[in-house]
């Protein structure tokens, strides 16, 4: 009983950790930031302002409510993003976008401080508990000019760039990188046209995977053997190994093959005994279980009251 | 008065226009002809009536022409319409992990774990894969567009619709329906090619019995396959995932009741949705294209080239075998895993040559391996061309 409750224990443990972890927004990126903005994209009210944008690396959806966005290492807390809006939440490789306007009353993706181009700006996204660093970055002073952005390179990506006015779109709300074809094909399709490349990688890659089962199970099956012999030599008293061999013990009998090629003679040519015509009753021992007990399903006999 | 019968008069006009007779086109009359002769065949040759009989009358379902632009939510294509959503677990691909879960826990590995050089034959079969991969490049198709129809050669149901599902949506109708086709008429595309690949002699080789698995055995290998395989081929989890985890269940012998389930009732279910999705996705707008024409001939191309490619492995791999331990290459076939069918054709040939040799065990080895390294392949196109 008490091994059960400890195996339940661990049971609820595991799941509950792994629905934790699931649920962080450690995935977020601060993907692409925008401090001067005179003609770049508007917000809701029709205001040019710096923004924030957030991108999504995982391939399931997060939320960031609750999470905290900042420009002060000392204040991880700065701006704790509101609960209760559905748009906090961002599909897989996706992103959501902050206004660092000043203006929090505005809603939801109107943060509470702004960004200044002459000095270093320090932005960071801390995790719901406020002391999990997510992701930081700093755009040095003077960096940017007018309506130009820090981006990383790809989206979720390690290298930053400058973009805007330098034939490198600024990408607000969007992927930094479109993806107007998928790379992986033309690849192939480049360097790979008649499709052998792939055909001797991939059959490679199959027989690795079952040479490394063969060798797994040839080695499973000797010391299989092995232990199988020994029981029998054990069983029957004999000492020498020699004499195991010669006896073939741990080895099927004859009578077993005889009996499944028996079984399959029957198979093959319908022959059969007349068992469809003989009632044959047999006894099956029933484990005892609550969860098969036809008294917990049965439906109570209505009491009339009077 | 007359207004009256103008109104009966437009009523009878506006139902003849919804009636099947007045939508209908030769490609609706031309795939119920197909439907019914899958009835047939699965009824009358019984070649795999579990899913000719699903799938054919499926393709009727499918069939029956209506007027699209009213609006009836009753096409497969029509979204929120009943079809439609029973069709979301072929086209999200849920449906072929839950069949791999209850193959799993029906098969049984020990051919396999007592000979483990046969899953070498399993992975010789994938040849047919990549040969019609190859052929379907040639032939003008995209990668991942030959990839999904490649997929075709592994005879495997599930993980063609699986992978034509990620790569060429657009196909998997044609691709599921040749795929569960071609595995019904492996009794008829197998034995010739086995025959012309084949001596007499060869035919006629006995093999040596398979040794009893002990059941740590059987509970090793589902574990370690998983892990040998997937750390492998990530991209095979949902298959692979799936299979171990239902012969595990099977195996362990303490979860009897979830393993018969696994293998009843729930496959039983998702066999027949499947199959009823997929006949109906063959609805003759969508189907009747120069593709699915395409796409039938490079299936039966997959199908021969798995199929010798398995026999011919089997021969070379002997010139390395010992002599008690050389393997028949009737069983060659099997490595294509159209499961257990291909294993009954070595069975039903060698019988032929000579009635005291019973192949069957031995053929179920790379059969079961087939499975697998169908799986390992289309994992290995998934993370290559998705």
């Amino acid at each position: 009983m008490n091994k059960k409750c400890l195996g339940l224990l661990l049971v609820l443990l595991v799941t509950s950790t792994a629905g934790m972890f699931a649920q962080r927004a450690t995935s977020l990126r601060i993907n692409e930031v925008l401090i001067t903005n005179e003609t770049n994209f508007q917000d809701d009210y029709g205001v040019h302002s710096p923004w924030i944008e957030i991108f999504n690396t995982s391939y399931a959806s997060v939320d960031l409510k609750g999470c905290f966005l900042t420009n002060d290492k000392n204040n991880p807390k700065k701006y704790p993003i509101p609960k209760g809006d559905v748009l906090t939440l961002i599909s897989p490789r996706q992103h959501a976008l902050f206004w660092a306007d000043d203006k929090p009353q505005r809603g939801t993706f109107h943060i509470n401080f702004t960004l200044d181009p002459t000095v270093d700006n320090y932005i960071a996204l801390y995790d719901s508990n406020g002391e999990t660093l997510i992701d930081e970055v700093t755009i040095p002073a003077n960096t940017l000019g007018v309506d130009q952005s820090y981006a990383r390179v790809t989206d979720g990506g390690d290298e930053w760039e400058v973009r805007g006015n330098n034939g490198k779109y600024v990408t607000p709300s969007t992927n930094n990188v479109t993806l107007d074809k998928n790379e992986k094909i033309e690849k192939f399709k480049e360097h790979d046209a008649s499709g052998v490349g792939m055909s001797i990688t991939a059959m490679s890659v199959v027989f690795v995977a079952l040479i490394l089962l063969y060798i797994c199970f040839k080695i499973v099956g000797n010391v299989s053997m092995r232990l199988m012999r020994k029981k029998e030599m054990e069983a029957k008293g004999v000492t020498s190994i020699t004499e195991a061999k010669d006896k073939k013990l741990g080895r099927t009998s004859g009578e077993v093959f005889a009996a499944i090629a028996m079984a399959l003679h029957e198979m093959q040519n319908d022959v059969h005994d007349v068992e469809e015509t003989v009632l044959t009753i047999s006894k099956v021992k029933r484990t005892y279980s609550p969860w098969s007990s036809k008294i917990y399903t049965l439906r109570q006999t209505p009491i009339r009251k009077r | 008065m007359g207004d009256f019968l103008n109104l009966i008069a437009d009523n009878m006009q506006t139902f003849w226009s919804y009636t099947g007779f007045a939508n209908a086109t030769p490609g609706h009359f031309i795939m119920i002809l197909v439907g019914i002769f899958f009835i047939y065949l699965a009824i009358s040759k019984e070649f795999e009536p579990m899913l000719l009989i699903p799938i054919g009358f499926g393709i009727l379902i499918g069939n029956i022409p209506f007027n699209m632009e009213a609006g009836l939510q009753v096409g497969i294509y029509e979204q929120g319409s009943v079809l439609n959503i029973l069709y979301q677990g072929v086209t999200s691909g849920w449906y072929p992990p839950l069949i791999f879960l209850g193959i799993g826990a029906m098969t049984d590995f020990s051919a396999l774990i007592s000979n483990p050089k046969l899953l070498l034959i399993g992975a010789a079969a994938q040849f047919g894969i990549f040969g019609a991969y190859m052929i379907a490049l040639a032939m003008g198709f995209e990668p991942n567009q030959a990839g999904a129809i490649g997929i075709i050669g592994g005879a495997d149901g599930p993980t063609a619709i699986f992978l034509s599902s990620k790569l060429a949506p657009n196909l998997m109708g044609a691709i599921a329906v040749s795929a569960y086709s071609y595995m019904a008429l492996v009794p008829v595309i197998q034995p010739p090619i086995m025959r012309l690949l084949t001596t007499k002699k060869e035919r006629v080789m006995r093999m040596r019995p398979p040794r009893a698995v002990s059941h740590t055995e059987k509970v090793i290998f589902p574990i370690a396959g998983l892990l040998l395989t997937c750390f492998l081929v990530p991209s095979g989890l949902p298959l692979l995932g799936m299979l171990f985890f239902g012969n595990l269940l099977k195996e362990s012998g303490v979860t009897r009741r979830l393993a018969e389930t696994a293998r009843g009732p729930l496959i039983d279910t998702i066999t027949i949705l499947l199959g009823v999705t997929v006949g109906a996705s063959t609805q003759a707008s969508e189907f009747l294209t120069v593709n699915s024409v395409k796409i039938f001939l490079l299936g039966a191309l997959s199908f021969i080239i798995a199929t010798a490619s398995g026999v011919l492995f089997v021969k070379i791999f002997n010139l390395i075998l010992s002599k008690k331990n050389r393997i028949n290459p009737l069983i060659g076939n099997a490595g294509v895993s159209a499961v257990p069918d291909s294993a009954r054709i070595s069975q039903i040939l060698g019988l032929e040559y000579d009635p005291t040799n019973y192949l069957l065990m031995h053929a179920m080895g790379p059969n079961v391996a087939g499975v697998i390294g169908s799986a390992v392949a289309a994992g290995v196109l998934l993370g290559f061309l998705n």
